[in-house]
């Protein structure tokens, strides 16, 4: 799915829209290749209609926790 | 209880939401001009004229322009239902509300029945219009929870308060014979007691524990509290209606009532008191102000059984639940709500440098500056009905809040059309 390359990602705690604003701006520096490990409180659905419309794919895991891990890679 | 994930996929477009919450600030100006243009203290006198006017302003020009403006985003987001036909409602919403929201005003100031007559049936086309699509979004919706059921309920109550309205209006206007007394006191209840605080509890028990990241609020009470209060609101509709009697049964009636709506605050103060992260946030400290306001709303309220004589103690009830609790949750809501929508709507069509920074989109501490203000009109509300003074700090503090918020929200309406231009994008 993505190069050896993943960049990790914390938003757990952070108070709406903080992690969104988060994930977008790590995914405007995301090398090409690479893939962004997003592990967040709540499933982002608003984000997943952005990373559609920007050509992302996503896989979401939920965890034992409650929380949810999101790898996401652009695929153009 | 559980907060159900929010799904923004059949949000209708950022002009629906963003036509009915620009246009809300416009009447809270004029609110504030009619108060100060009242000969004497319109605070002190439920009936005067001015305050009949200015209550309608706030209550359709404010309150119901942005809760419905606000409806149609949240029925897709929190019961997955979107309003049908979501362009066309908005417009058959927003046109004949705001038409019918400055007719009715001016036909009370002016004493003009023609007003009146004309301001009614725009009203009921809007209300009803509005009424409509969001029982065809229930009825569509698949979600069950206790959000969808205050949803309901708040709907329910506001079939009766717009029915009631009309009526009033029309037998005002044509000078018919009708127990106006009984009406209006079942009107008021319905509208405020039933419409508004069962719409913002429904609503509440997802944006507070989502946005203030508070725990959920108790099952027991996500269940049982909006059809307790819609119960007891219909007893109390009936004991009014009917003049039942003994007068303790009334009493009772609306104790429980006031008490039932005191629960939802405390039990939000505790939520608040209990939130992740303690940082200072100005909706939070909007929301917690509308609490404690809805804490004094029923303190007066029950003065006013306690003391029946002093009559100020209802006006003083009405300001702080209407000014002090719905203004103050409906100013915070806007303030989360409305740099978000900008800022996700920017982005929709793909991530994309260029777009601003979402604390951009409305400067935070012009949102301070609006709480602080609003904090010192409800200060100065408290002695309005007793002293001239207070009373006039009251409409001017409604007026520049109507232009602080109005600035608000050009401000970002701004920020999305020159970063759209930018962007070489289509406005939508």
């Amino acid at each position: 799915m993505c190069a050896n390359l993943t960049h990790e990602l914390d938003v757990r705690g952070l108070q709406p829209p903080e992690p969104f604003e988060l994930i977008i701006g790590a995914l405007q520096t995301l090398p090409a290749g690479a893939c962004l490990h997003v592990h967040i409180h709540r499933e982002p659905y608003p984000l997943y209609e952005v990373l559609l419309d920007g050509g992302y794919d996503w896989q979401t895991t939920e965890l034992e926790d409650g929380s949810f891990s999101i790898r996401i890679s652009y695929n153009p | 209880m559980k907060t159900i994930a929010l799904n923004t996929q059949q949000a209708p477009p950022i002009s629906v939401p963003l036509r009915f919450f620009s246009a809300a600030p416009l009447f809270l100006l004029l609110a504030a001009l009619i108060l100060l243009s009242g000969a004497g203290n319109p605070f002190a006198d439920m009936r005067s004229p001015a305050l009949l006017a200015a209550t309608h302003c706030i209550t359709l020009g404010f309150i119901a322009m942005i809760m419905l403006g606000a409806m149609q985003q949240i029925l897709p987001v929190v019961i997955v239902s979107p309003m049908p036909a979501s362009r066309l409602t908005a417009w058959l919403t927003f046109l004949p509300l705001i038409s019918g929201a400055l007719l009715l005003p001016a036909g009370f100031m002016l004493g003009k029945p023609v007003l009146l007559n004309l301001a009614w049936p725009l009203l009921g086309l809007a209300f009803i219009t509005f009424i409509i699509a969001s029982l065809i979004s229930l009825a569509r919706s698949p979600a069950y929870n206790a959000t969808k059921t205050a949803l309901l309920l708040s709907i329910l109550a506001l079939s009766g308060a717009i029915a009631l309205g009309m009526l009033l209006a029309h037998g005002y206007a044509n000078g018919s014979q009708l127990p106006y007394a009984k009406l209006s006191a079942s009107h008021i209840m319905l509208s405020l007691g039933g419409w508004v605080l069962l719409l913002i509890i429904g609503v509440s028990y997802q944006v507070v524990p989502m946005f203030q990241l508070t725990p959920s609020y108790p099952e027991w009470l996500g269940i049982g509290l909006t059809p307790a209060i819609f119960i007891v609101l219909a007893l109390n509709l009936l004991s009014v209606l009917f003049e039942f009697r003994p007068q303790w049964v009334v009493i009772a009636g609306q104790s429980m009532f006031w008490f039932l709506a005191g629960c939802f605050a405390v039990a939000t103060l505790i939520l608040q008191n209990k939130r992740r992260r303690r940082v200072a946030d100005a909706t939070l400290s909007f929301f917690r102000m509308g609490m404690m306001a809805l804490l004094c709303a029923a303190l007066f309220a029950l003065a006013t059984l306690i003391f029946p004589a002093i009559d100020r103690f209802v006006t003083l009830s009405a300001i702080f639940f209407m000014l002090g609790f719905a203004m103050s949750l409906i100013n915070g809501m806007l303030y989360k709500i409305v740099p978000f929508l900008v800022w996700f709507h920017l982005y929709r069509g793909g991530v994309k440098r260029g777009v601003p920074n979402m604390k951009e989109i409305i400067p935070e501490h012009w949102m301070w500056r609006h709480l602080w203000l609003h904090r010192c009109t409800m200060l100065a509300a408290l002695f309005a009905p007793w002293w001239n003074a207070a009373a006039w700090l009251v409409s001017l503090g409604l007026l520049l809040q109507g232009m602080l918020l109005g600035y608000a929200l050009i401000t970002a309406i701004s920020v999305y059309r020159g970063t759209l231009k930018r962007l070489g994008e289509n406005l939508l």
